[in-house]
């Protein structure tokens, strides 16, 4: 730890005067004005009815919900990357930590923020925790996600406490191994919302939950790569190259981890054929295939920019790193998406515009490409919530203490 | 108590008078439907299967199936859908509904349950139905209701009563005399989904 961060702050001095100023200013002054025209676009969805968007009866989550898990997944790699060696006691990225929290700490509002918008009713949202159901998953998530925002700040709180030599490093451990459980935790439930229920042979498989853990790591980690990466870059912090290609080494196996767990996956629905091999079909050669063809080579180019030395280079790893975030996000959108591109009763009847997207093509025709599409209003509120996300990053850059310590015990 | 449906699908002719029935009594609005019936086989609606000569049509009306284990219950997070002990009918407070359909995804019955996607709006500009029938809102999600303003006065659901053909049967599970017990003793039957675990109040005779 203490070699780790010493190594950082030399390296850190030279570059200090650079960062802030009057670029920063302007792209805080961006994001709040983004926000605030989400806001606008949110109020429109709500008074004019989600008619507005790409959902209906038969497809009833679309953008909103992918992003929810794309962004939950996002906020676990920051906690976990700055948690696990603190948690062990490995000589880790010390120099990192805190950015990552914060970076955690955002992305779990930008979740949070994303079930909100998919609501129906927010005004009802304190029902929650009236009238709380504690059979549902979705409850469980909302519980896990309040505990993993607060235990965020406490941990970043606590960091910064450590600095500052008015608390043990003991207690730092204790907190972060409390943390990564419930880091884990996050990413399981979220899984569960869609895994426990029978409805989408898709969806309904043990594997959903570790799954989600891997591609949480893989995108998380990419995350704070190109955010500290880009930090460096602008003169905020300083990183050691050899801290750099760690964290590329495993990106990389982080990644593998989870295209392994997709092909057992897709073995294990098609191999012996019946309703898995719909599944199946859809993703590779159906509706969904371009997306999945996308995210498999997506993460596949990345993976080899990690793991040849040649190319693992600052740009390289930016790169793969995108590469593997993107390749993230299509998995989420196939896993949404692929959830309702297969309706169970697969029989025609009166077909009305909430039953379905495409309903003046006939049920059959519904279900010609992907049964969802975004609708411009969609991408309006996503801008929102994800300028509110980079807001938060930033404002906590401005106004944090996040830069690396020069003496952390 | 535990009330089911049986539908006899030899003699359903698809005249949709049920759902047509549902969505005057329950008051729908436009563009939702609790009761959709089904056309078993073909491309699309009416249309028969198999190739001509060779060619057969029947309907399967699908409506929510009152499950005995409901997927949909336990997925709710505030409890606005939930299993009435007394009778087994699966009901849904709209004054609780949140909106998060996290019900629609749980449910494996395909289109069963409908959002109001936009402020309700009716084909005609006053009221029908029957009396006690709560308000349909924005933004919530509703079903069948197993016509629970009707069982409230000991009447029988309006598909039932609506039925030309007489193709309906409701009544009491748990009464191994009552006609719909009888019924099912006695006819061979079949159900949605049974692999799904859900075990549905509604029996297809066949």
């Amino acid at each position: 730890m203490t070699e780790n961060v010493s190594a950082a702050s030399t390296a850190a001095e030279p570059k200090h005067e650079t960062w802030g100023g009057k670029g920063l200013n302007a792209a805080i002054i961006v994001a709040a004005v983004l926000t605030v025209a989400g806001i606008a676009c949110w109020a429109m969805q709500l008074s004019g009815g989600m008619v507005q968007t790409g959902m209906r009866n038969l497809d009833s989550w679309g953008l909103y919900i992918t992003n929810f898990m794309f962004f939950v997944g996002l906020s676990a790699g920051g906690l976990i990357i700055s948690s696990v060696p603190n948690a062990f006691g490995m000589k880790g990225f010390g120099g990192i930590s805190k950015v990552a929290i914060w970076t955690s700490v955002c992305c779990t509002c930008a979740a949070i923020g994303f079930v909100v918008v998919d609501l129906g009713g927010p005004a009802r949202l304190w029902e929650l925790f009236v009238y709380s159901n504690f059979s549902s998953p979705l409850m469980w998530d909302i519980l896990v996600l309040g505990t993993y925002l607060v235990l965020s700040v406490i941990y970043l709180w606590a960091y910064l406490r450590a600095e500052a030599g008015r608390m043990s490093h003991t207690a730092i451990r204790a907190i972060s191994v409390v943390a990564l459980i419930v880091a884990i935790l996050v990413h399981n439930v979220t899984a569960w919302i869609f895994s426990l229920a029978p409805a989408h042979e898709f969806w309904h498989t043990a594997l959903m939950g570790p799954w989600f853990v891997a591609s949480a790591l893989d995108c998380g980690t990419a995350l704070v790569l190109i955010v500290c990466l880009a930090l460096r870059r602008a003169g905020y912090l300083a990183l050691d190259q050899r801290h750099v290609a760690n964290l590329a080494k495993m990106l990389a196996v982080f990644v593998l981890v989870d295209l392994y767990f997709y092909a057992c996956d897709l073995l294990t629905s098609g191999y012996f054929g019946g309703e898995g091999t719909e599944v199946v079909a859809m993703l590779t050669s159906g509706a969904l295939s371009p997306v999945f063809w996308t995210q498999v080579a997506l993460m596949a180019v990345s993976v080899a920019i990690l793991v040849v030395p040649k190319l693992r280079t600052t740009p390289g790893v930016v790169v793969a790193s995108v590469l593997a975030i993107l390749g993230v996000f299509c998995k989420r959108l196939q896993i949404l998406v692929g959830g309702f591109q297969i309706p169970n009763l697969d029989m025609p009847g009166v077909t009305t515009q909430y039953a379905i997207t495409n309903w003046q093509a006939g049920f059959t025709g519904a279900y010609q490409g992907m049964v969802y599409a975004p609708q411009p209003i969609e991408f309006g509120v996503t801008l929102g919530v994800l300028a509110m996300c980079i807001l938060f990053l930033l404002l906590g850059l401005k106004y944090l203490p996040l830069k690396p310590a020069e003496n952390v015990d | 108590m535990h009330y089911g449906f049986a539908i006899d699908t030899k003699r359903c002719i698809g005249c949709h008078t049920c759902a047509v029935g549902c969505r005057m009594e329950n008051h729908l609005p436009k563009g939702i439907w609790w009761n959709r019936i089904l056309t078993k086989g073909g491309e699309d609606m009416d249309t028969p299967e198999g190739i001509f000569p060779d060619v057969t049509m029947s309907y399967v009306p699908v409506a929510c199936q009152h499950c005995e284990n409901p997927a949909c219950v336990k997925a709710c997070p505030v409890g606005a859908t939930y299993k009435d002990p007394e009778t087994g009918a699966v009901r849904q407070d709209y004054d609780k509904c949140i909106g998060c359909r996290m019900c629609v995804a749980a449910c494996p019955y395909t289109g069963v349950r409908s959002f109001n996607w936009a402020e309700p709006e009716y084909t005609i500009d006053f009221e029908c139905g029957g009396q006690n029938v709560p308000a349909h809102q924005k933004h919530t999600v509703e079903k069948c209701t197993m016509c629970w303003h009707r069982l409230a006065k000991d009447e029988e659901p309006m598909c039932i009563r609506m039925c030309p053909e007489r193709a309906r049967y409701w009544g009491d599970l748990d009464d191994p005399n009552s006609e719909i017990s009888k019924v099912i003793r006695e006819r061979e039957y079949m159900q949605l989904l049974p692999e799904k675990g859900t075990k549905p109040s509604v029996y297809y005779l066949v």
